[in-house]
């Protein structure tokens, strides 16, 4: 268990910044997970961490000890690879025993860790196996194996779910859980991937071309996202966004098919005719029953209303979405899967929202209006 | 068409086909009148004698109006060959030219007819037949004369007039008084200078102190006894006193005289030509090998014209084999193409008489002794070669040196196992035939196999040309020259004698198994040649392609092509060029060591320098192989592993000792079984580098394998076995590889 303090690192390869400016404590025992697109930065910061790569400027300490010029190996940290990296050469057995070997452990002591882990990962009957012989779950389990035989200061996970098919990404994403939970180590795990992302972390880094764009507990930042950006990374699918003025009474965002409630409390008082942009996620309105008709909304007469011309419906079982454009943008509604209530092409569908549920972003910066004035 | 025009049409096609017959007798009698006229001769003359003998040629021409000679200028390499293969099928000539040391060689594969004919009709002096009796004596084989003796070539002292007058006019009479003229001459100069590891020149030597290489008259190996000893003392005495220089071979003299540094050669006509006008000399007779002794006495090889059997035209071809030893054909060839003929009776006119160079071959020559045409001489060159170099490297050991030899010929020239029936062979040989004929002719009985033969018959007819090719390219030849090894004979006379081959070589012929040049000694040079070379090759390959794998070294492109080029290079080139490097006087090895003040070193004097100038040339051409193989699996391996163990706590070493290594086991295993056998084949490298210098010593099994295909004798069955017992040692050795691979493969790490 250990704390890791981030400070401004900066990092260019050739022309590209990679990373500019990350600041980010983690306490011991925690799980943060850092989130964001494809080449965002999330892995060569968690890299940096491991020492495999040297930032440019910033500093790294891991237990209040600069560590940021220092070999991988004077870290005392594990890493468990996308790829796994097991060493194709070596048992099952010797891959667990092969980072306590190298530090000149007993033999004794590296049987009994051995065993310990193999134990607690189930991996007991494949010891003698090589590599090749086994499958990719049975893999993953072992690099994650040896990354726990070495008792180590910090865990790092790059993506290490994302070769497995979707089944069993569900079961070791639960067992990583447990896994951490039982251990109590301190871990920091990289994924492209918002639903491991959401469930895994205790806090969430969610990472946009090489800076922080929000950190906090996953709900906080599901619930409250700071930028657009983040607002739609999160979710799935994922929060709609139309352009839209604030009303002539401040109360509204306005667009053509879109009155969107706008929370005083948290937005405080914006300027009528401001643009805006509306984010509401799919989840978050509700079908006005026996109002989704042809003749459109009337100024005044609803405080919230969102009229979707249906396109597509997407049936998906337990719920259905239903795809149209809402002032001018793609819009995408959760509606009820029942048979009855499905809604077809060519529909209109009025939606309501709850003013808790409207985000707002400046079309400018992208970052959310809240407490803005 | 009518009657009449289909008569008209018959006759005039019947006056057509009669005109066309007519031609063709024509044709065909003007072309047995030609070919009556027309004579072949072959020679291997190049530049002045070349011309001379054209220009006899024609003279002979000229006096016989419709007669042709047609010649044919043959590479001397490929001479004797092509007259071999040329002459039985009647494509050969009806005279050719070669020295009379081939005399027994072409009498047994009767490719020429006695020349006595040709002899008669050479003009008489005074004093018999105007021919020298050196050279005639020379053409003698069973009472019967074999061609016509044109020229005589041996050794002669060619002496710098300019060196000589500096050191005071020596007497050039015998070597201790040329050996005097050692402290009146320049720094860097010696009074002589001439192959002296080589037997054709110690000989003289030899001869002048009553000793002789070979005794002709009882066929017999005689480089031994008191003269041999002396001899030798005699060279090593020289070499002591800096009157001749170390390690002279024959391509190095002509430098030493070329450019003013040796007041005396010994050499052969063939220098006159590669010094022009370089050097003010003359040439004399060879000194005395002491003073008031006898002088030395090179060998003489006479240049005959011989008959050849199945000619065109053999009386035409006695007539010009006479014709070539007339005086006026002698004037020409000795005027134009400076060579010392053999008639007599030119050397009285004044031209010739006055011609220092060829009057002093001439005495040379008839002070010298003719080379035996004994078909064991040709044996004797190679013990003898390394009985004197032996002797010169190391006085201490010359007895030795001179038993070695002496051993080495009778080795060489072992009395052939009994021949045995092959008849055994042949009944087992049959019954097997038979057993397979039958089994076949059963399954052809089985309707399933039939059917299943048919179904085939497209996938045979995929296969059948690789097998074919197969057959023929691999199979056919790997059961010739098994079969081979079942016979024993000299010069290509084959006799069956099973095992014998065998026999001989596993049990050293009854000597000690370990003794220099038997098979297990020289097995145990191919396996630490073998594992030196492996060893260097894998470990610089390896160190090489990591070093060229870094993403971050510059110009990395660059330097895998011109790391790649000695491979690139055809490996002869390479070998011959390290040899020179390796060279003692003037090779770049000794210039380094002498920039660094270490003493020259004799490279090929000991077994472990040239052994080492062998691995070191062979080290050159093997490790960009390794390095390539080397680059191709570094770049299989995944970068994770690295950071893996990177992470895991390993040093850069651990994770070359961990990662790298093991991961480079798969594919390296596998070029190092075919780099194995390769290196254990290695034939150019041993033989142009040392040469299997010193003694033998560095021979490896296929180059020893070749000595005794080609160098003694031709004894292609014992060379043959040599081979099959190679084959089967690489088989059990790449099988041993793979199973102890295998097994560790299974270990884990």
């Amino acid at each position: 268990m250990a704390t890791l303090s981030l400070r401004s690192i900066r990092k260019v390869l050739g022309a590209n910044a990679i990373l500019k400016g990350i600041d980010l404590d983690v306490q011991s025992g925690a799980f943060v997970v850092l989130v964001g697109p494809s080449g965002c930065g999330k892995s060569t910061l968690l890299r940096t961490i491991a020492g495999l790569e040297t930032p440019d400027e910033g500093s790294i300490k891991l237990d209040d000890k600069d560590v940021t010029r220092a070999e991988p190996r004077e870290r005392d940290i594990a890493m468990v690879f996308q790829s796994y990296a097991l060493y194709p050469h070596l048992t099952v057995r010797d891959n667990l025993a092969f980072g306590l070997r190298l530090r000149g452990e007993s033999e004794s002591k590296i049987k009994a860790r051995v065993d310990e882990v193999s134990q607690m990962l189930g991996l007991g009957a494949l010891l003698d196996r090589l590599p090749k012989d086994m499958s990719g779950g049975q893999r993953q389990r072992v690099a994650m194996g040896r990354a726990i035989a070495r008792r180590p200061k910090l865990f790092l996970f790059d993506e290490p779910l994302s070769n497995l098919d979707a089944a069993l990404r569900n079961q070791v994403r639960i067992e990583i859980k447990k896994l951490h939970a039982s251990l109590g180590a301190t871990m920091i795990y990289v994924t492209h991937d918002q639903v491991e992302a959401m469930t895994l972390a205790d806090q969430l880094v969610v990472l946009n071309s090489g800076k922080v764009e929000q950190k906090g507990p996953p709900l906080e930042v599901y619930a409250r996202p700071a930028s657009k950006f983040v607002a739609g990374f999160l979710g799935s699918p994922s929060m709609n966004f139309t352009d839209a003025v604030v009303s002539d009474d401040s109360t509204s965002a306005v667009a053509t098919g879109l009155r969107a409630p706008i929370d005083r409390q948290r937005f405080g008082a914006l300027e009528r005719g401001r643009k805006v942009i509306v984010g509401i996620r799919p989840h978050d309105v509700t079908v006005r029953k026996g109002e989704s008709s042809a003749h459109g909304y009337r100024d005044g007469a609803a405080p919230t209303e969102i009229i979707v011309s249906v396109e597509v419906v997407e049936a998906m079982g337990f719920e259905a979405y239903a795809h149209g454009p809402v002032g001018g943008a793609p819009f995408v509604a959760r509606v009820e899967a029942t048979a009855d209530a499905l809604p077809r092409r060519g529909d209109k569908l009025a939606l309501s929202v709850e003013p808790a549920h409207v985000h707002l972003f400046d079309p400018e910066s992208g970052r959310s209006l809240e407490g803005a004035s | 068409m009518n009657a009449r025009a289909l008569r008209w049409t018959l006759a005039a096609r019947a006056r057509l086909a009669l005109a066309l017959l007519s031609w063709l007798v024509l044709i065909v009698c003007a072309g047995e009148a030609q070919a009556q006229r027309t004579i072949t001769v072959w020679h291997p003359y190049r530049g002045a004698e070349q011309r001379a003998f054209d220009q006899v040629l024609r003279a002979f021409e000229r006096d016989r109006p419709g007669v042709s000679v047609q010649t044919l200028a043959v590479p001397f390499d490929a001479y004797a060959a092509k007259l071999e293969a040329a002459i039985p099928r009647g494509n050969g000539p009806d005279l050719f030219v070669d020295a009379h040391e081939r005399i027994p060689s072409y009498l047994a594969r009767r490719i020429i007819v006695s020349a006595e004919s040709a002899i008669a009709a050479v003009p008489r002096t005074s004093d018999g037949l105007d021919l020298e009796p050196i050279a005639l004596e020379a053409v003698q084989a069973n009472g019967e004369r074999y061609g016509v003796p044109l020229s005589l070539k041996c050794l002669a002292l060619f002496v710098d007039e300019e060196l000589w007058e500096r050191a005071g006019r020596p007497s050039l009479d015998s070597l201790a008084s040329i050996a005097a003229a050692r402290t009146s001459l320049p720094t860097g100069a010696y009074p002589l200078v001439y192959y002296a590891s080589n037997a054709y020149f110690h000989s003289a030597i030899l001869h002048g102190l009553g000793g002789q290489l070979f005794d002709p008259q009882r066929g017999a190996y005689a480089f031994e006894g008191p003269a041999a000893l002396e001899s030798l003392a005699l060279v090593q005495r020289l070499l002591a006193d800096r009157v001749i220089p170390p390690e002279v071979d024959g391509a190095s003299v002509t430098p030493y005289f070329r450019s003013g540094r040796a007041m005396t050669v010994i050499s052969g006509p063939w220098l006159v030509g590669e010094l022009g006008d370089a050097r003010r000399y003359r040439v004399a007779v060879l000194p005395r090998v002491r003073e008031g002794g006898r002088a030395m006495s090179p060998f003489v090889t006479v240049e005959v014209a011989f008959l050849a059997s199945n000619a065109h035209a053999p009386g035409l071809a006695a007539e010009l084999a006479t014709f070539l030893a007339s005086p006026e054909a002698a004037r020409l060839r000795a005027s134009v193409g400076r060579q010392v003929v053999a008639t007599r009776s030119v050397w009285s006119e004044a031209e010739l008489a006055n011609d220092p160079v060829l009057a002093a071959f001439r005495r040379a020559a008839n002070a010298g002794r003719v080379m035996p045409t004994h078909n064991n001489m040709r044996l004797s060159w190679e013990p003898a070669n390394q009985a004197i170099r032996r002797a010169l490297r190391d006085p201490q050991a010359t007895r030795v040196a001179v038993e070695q030899g002496r051993r080495r010929y009778d080795d060489a020239s072992r009395p052939l196992p009994a021949k045995r029936s092959a008849l055994p062979l042949q009944l087992t040989l049959g019954a097997l035939a038979l057993a397979l004929a039958f089994r076949s002719v059963q399954r052809a009985r089985d309707p399933e196999f039939r059917a299943a033969v048919k179904r085939s018959v497209p996938a045979y007819a995929y296969v059948t040309h690789a097998v074919v090719i197969v057959a023929l390219l691999v199979v056919l030849p790997l059961v010739l020259g098994a079969t081979t090894s079942l016979y024993a004979g000299r010069d290509g006379a084959l006799e069956y004698v099973g095992g014998a081959n065998y026999w001989d070589i596993i049990t050293a012929r009854g000597g000690s198994l370990f003794a220099s040049g038997t098979f297990y000694t020289v097995l145990l040079v191919t396996v630490l040649w073998t594992i030196a070379n492996l060893t260097l090759h894998v470990s610089i390959g390896v160190v090489l392609a990591i070093i060229l794998s870094r993403p971050l070294l510059k110009l990395r492109a660059i330097y895998r092509v011109l790391l790649i080029i000695p491979w690139a290079v055809p490996s002869y080139v390479t070998a011959l060029a390290w040899k020179g490097m390796f060279h003692r006087q003037t090779g770049a090895m000794n210039a380094i060591l002498a920039a660094l003040g270490v003493e020259p070193i004799s490279w090929f004097a000991q077994f472990s320098t040239a052994f080492t100038a062998n691995v070191v040339t062979n080290t050159w051409l093997g490790f960009p192989f390794m390095m390539v193989v080397t680059i191709g699996a570094l770049a299989a391996i995944p970068k994770d592993l690295y950071e893996a163990a990177e992470v895991d706590g390993a040093t850069p070493w651990q994770q070359f000792r961990h990662i790298t290594l093991p991961l480079l086991r798969p594919t390296l295993l596998p070029a190092v079984s075919m780099g194995a056998v390769w290196t254990f084949n290695q034939f150019n490298v041993i033989f142009l580098v040392s040469g299997g210098e010193p003694d033998g010593a560095t021979e490896i099994l296929v180059t020893e394998a070749y000595r005794w295909a080609f160098t003694r004798q031709a004894q292609y069955g014992y060379a043959a076995a040599y081979a099959v017992l190679i084959f089967g040692v690489l088989v059990l050795g790449t099988r041993l590889l793979e199973r102890l691979t295998l097994g560790k493969q299974g270990g884990g790490k």
